[in-house]
């Protein structure tokens, strides 16, 4: 399946066979991973061939919009939801045939922060432990170092019922750190947070990986991307659609791009106006978007330009490529909510 | 346990053994402990069945008179298995409700993507129900006893109704689970309780089969509860009998194999089709 091969040496008479694992020794690996929902004509292709190589000590952002698969495919990863093709292998097991072991070997902590509101933050994380199979003698210490580790103990003899979103957030990332484990799935895990609980969160998820863990985080801030990710992938429709280190990705889309709002009867002459100066590209309604093949320069001009033709111009803004603008060009539009 | 070595595997520094009956145990306590904690659930199922049986008792105590009804020194002696029975059919849609919320706020994702038996995360849930029926069942006979309910099976007829009612609401509660995991909404198992009141309705809890007729009595003869009711009430007012203790145990267990079987099987379909 996953291209482990094996190449032959000839020593002499002896004969040496070096079998190679490259996909094994790979915390994350995705190959043709596909879940389909229905069949004949109504059938739905939620993850349609998905190919992903997560190494270790990584952060990985899965980037894209609500519906664009993203859940899907960390289900599918996190065995709760099996495959109708291609192959999936967490922490060097498959994760249909030997979904025990992948569940023992990571971390899950899934949108929504889903957390049982009768139970304290302490209860849960003895429960989280007895799952996991930790010594009862470690229980008790264990849930006390999580709590003080996401800043929860004196909130730990509560009732969930009675936390913050923030606090909920910080809870469920501590259960899913019970067991110490090498792989984490964060699935959405700042959405519906106030600026500084997501920042308290990303500062968390350094250190974990400052500490060797592999983070698998699938968002729809490209913000957070652009933070934490050393690598990212963008899925759209069920299909990866752009995959690398966000500075090479933004520098792939190379010039800036210039935002211009009009109004809107002269919208269609001015797009043709900006045409001249480079590929345009999506922007909210209401702006024409276009990116500036001569760079920052070609500003004036433009002006120019339209105060020529007699257009106003209503605002102007220029940005340097942004994980949005790769967002843009691989689908064709922006991003909702995107804050970057 | 089996360790399974993997280059990239690790759990860092701690030796994991999980243990499928710890696991049980811990989902046990806590659905035990959501009861306790959420009394406005439960409470009803306490006190409506003893209201039946105190409106069974002032409105029908002459139907002991009837042909085809069992001789018994009070209508509560006779009342007291269909209390029980109806007592755990409401009560168990409760541990099946706190499933579907699981399901719909995302916490049975939790447990599921953690390595413990599915049969266990099932069960664990269910045990809340199991330890509730069985205190439903002891709670009906000691409010009933002042009132002149006599229990002629003694002691061990007691444990034994004790024990059908806990093995009743694992049946009960794990069919309901099973619609509960179905479904994924706490709203649709308590839309299809009044389905369990029916089957209640058609069984001789509340009348014995020999006063029935036609279809009634046809569907009641076939009814499981019927017979489970009847070796409840057997063993109220006959006393202790092998054939009593299995109608009211061994029926219920029977039961429970075919729902819990069943509910794992939905599980198995939530997993692959959702």
């Amino acid at each position: 399946m996953t291209g482990v091969g094996a190449s032959v040496h000839r020593i002499g008479s002896i004969v040496w066979h070096d079998v190679l694992m490259p996909d094994t020794t790979l915390p994350i690996v995705a190959e043709g991973l596909q879940r389909h929902f229905g069949s004949g004509d109504d059938i739905v292709k939620a993850v349609d061939g998905v190919d992903l190589r997560i190494e270790q000590g990584e952060i990985f952002g899965f980037l894209g919009p609500n519906g664009a698969g993203k859940s899907t495919t960390v289900r599918m990863l996190t065995t709760l939801l099996r495959p109708t093709g291609g192959v999936g292998r967490v922490a060097g097991f498959d994760v249909v045939s030997q979904a025990n072991e992948v569940r023992r070997n990571i971390g899950v902590a899934l949108q929504d922060a889903a957390i049982d509101p009768l139970m304290t933050g302490a209860e849960l994380l003895k429960l989280q432990a007895v799952l996991y199979g930790l010594p009862k003698s470690q229980h008790a210490a264990k849930a006390g170092e999580l709590l003080e580790r996401v800043g929860l103990t004196a909130a730990g003899d509560r009732r969930v019922g009675t936390y913050s979103g923030g606090m909920r957030r910080r809870l469920d990332l501590a259960l899913s750190l019970i067991h110490e484990p090498s792989v984490l799935f964060l699935d959405e895990p700042t959405t519906g947070l106030d600026p500084m609980s997501r920042i308290s969160l990303w500062e968390e998820i350094r250190r974990l990986n400052n500490d060797g863990t592999t983070v698998m985080l699938t968002t729809q801030y490209l913000e957070e991307a652009d933070q934490l990710a050393e690598r990212i992938a963008i899925i759209d429709g069920g299909k990866i659609v752009r995959k690398g280190r966000p500075a090479e990705l933004k520098a792939e889309v190379g010039s800036p791009t210039l935002f211009v709002s009009v109004d809107a009867s002269a919208s269609e002459h001015a797009s043709a106006l900006l045409a001249s100066f480079g590929d345009l590209r999506p922007s909210a309604e209401g702006t024409l978007g276009v990116g500036l093949t001569e760079g920052p320069s070609a500003v004036s001009n433009v002006v120019r330009t339209l105060d020529e033709a007699g257009i106003t111009v209503r605002n102007l803004e220029l940005r340097e490529p942004s994980l949005d603008d790769v967002f843009a060009e691989a689908t064709g539009y922006r991003l909702e909510g995107a804050d970057a | 346990m089996t360790t399974v070595e993997s280059p990239a595997a690790a759990t860092r520094g701690i030796r994991l053994d999980p243990s499928s009956l710890a696991q049980t145990w811990a989902m046990s306590k806590r659905s035990t402990l959501a009861l306790w904690r959420q009394p406005s659930l439960v409470v009803p199922s306490l006190i409506f069945p003893l209201f039946f049986a105190a409106l069974g008792t002032s409105s029908f105590s002459r139907a002991t008179a009837l042909p085809g009804f069992p001789a018994v020194d009070s209508y509560l002696d006779f009342a007291l298995a269909g209390a029980v029975v109806q007592g755990i059919l409401f009560g168990s849609t409760v541990g099946a409700t706190a499933l579907a919320t699981d399901i719909e706020n995302g916490f049975f994702d939790r447990l599921l993507s953690s390595p413990s038996t599915r049969s266990g995360i099932i069960v664990g849930r269910m045990a809340g129900g199991m330890v509730f029926g069985g205190a439903q069942t002891l709670f009906f006979i000691l409010v009933l006893l002042p009132f002149g309910l006599s229990v002629k099976g003694g002691i061990a007829g007691v444990v034994a109704m004790i024990i059908g009612g806990t093995v009743l609401a694992l049946a009960v509660g794990a069919l309901m689970s099973a619609m509960a995991i179905k479904t994924g909404s706490s709203e649709a198992v308590q839309g299809a309780f009044p389905l369990l009141f029916i089957a209640l309705f058609f069984s001789s809890a509340f009348f014995p089969r020999e006063t029935m007729s036609g279809v009634y009595g046809t569907l009641a003869d076939v009814n499981p509860i019927s017979h489970l009711v009847e070796g409840f009430r057997d063993l109220t007012i006959e006393g202790f009998s092998g054939s009593a203790v299995i109608r009211a145990i061994l029926i219920p267990a029977g039961l429970a194999v075919l729902t819990v079987a069943l509910a794992l099987r939905t599980l198995n379909n939530r997993l692959g089709a959702r």
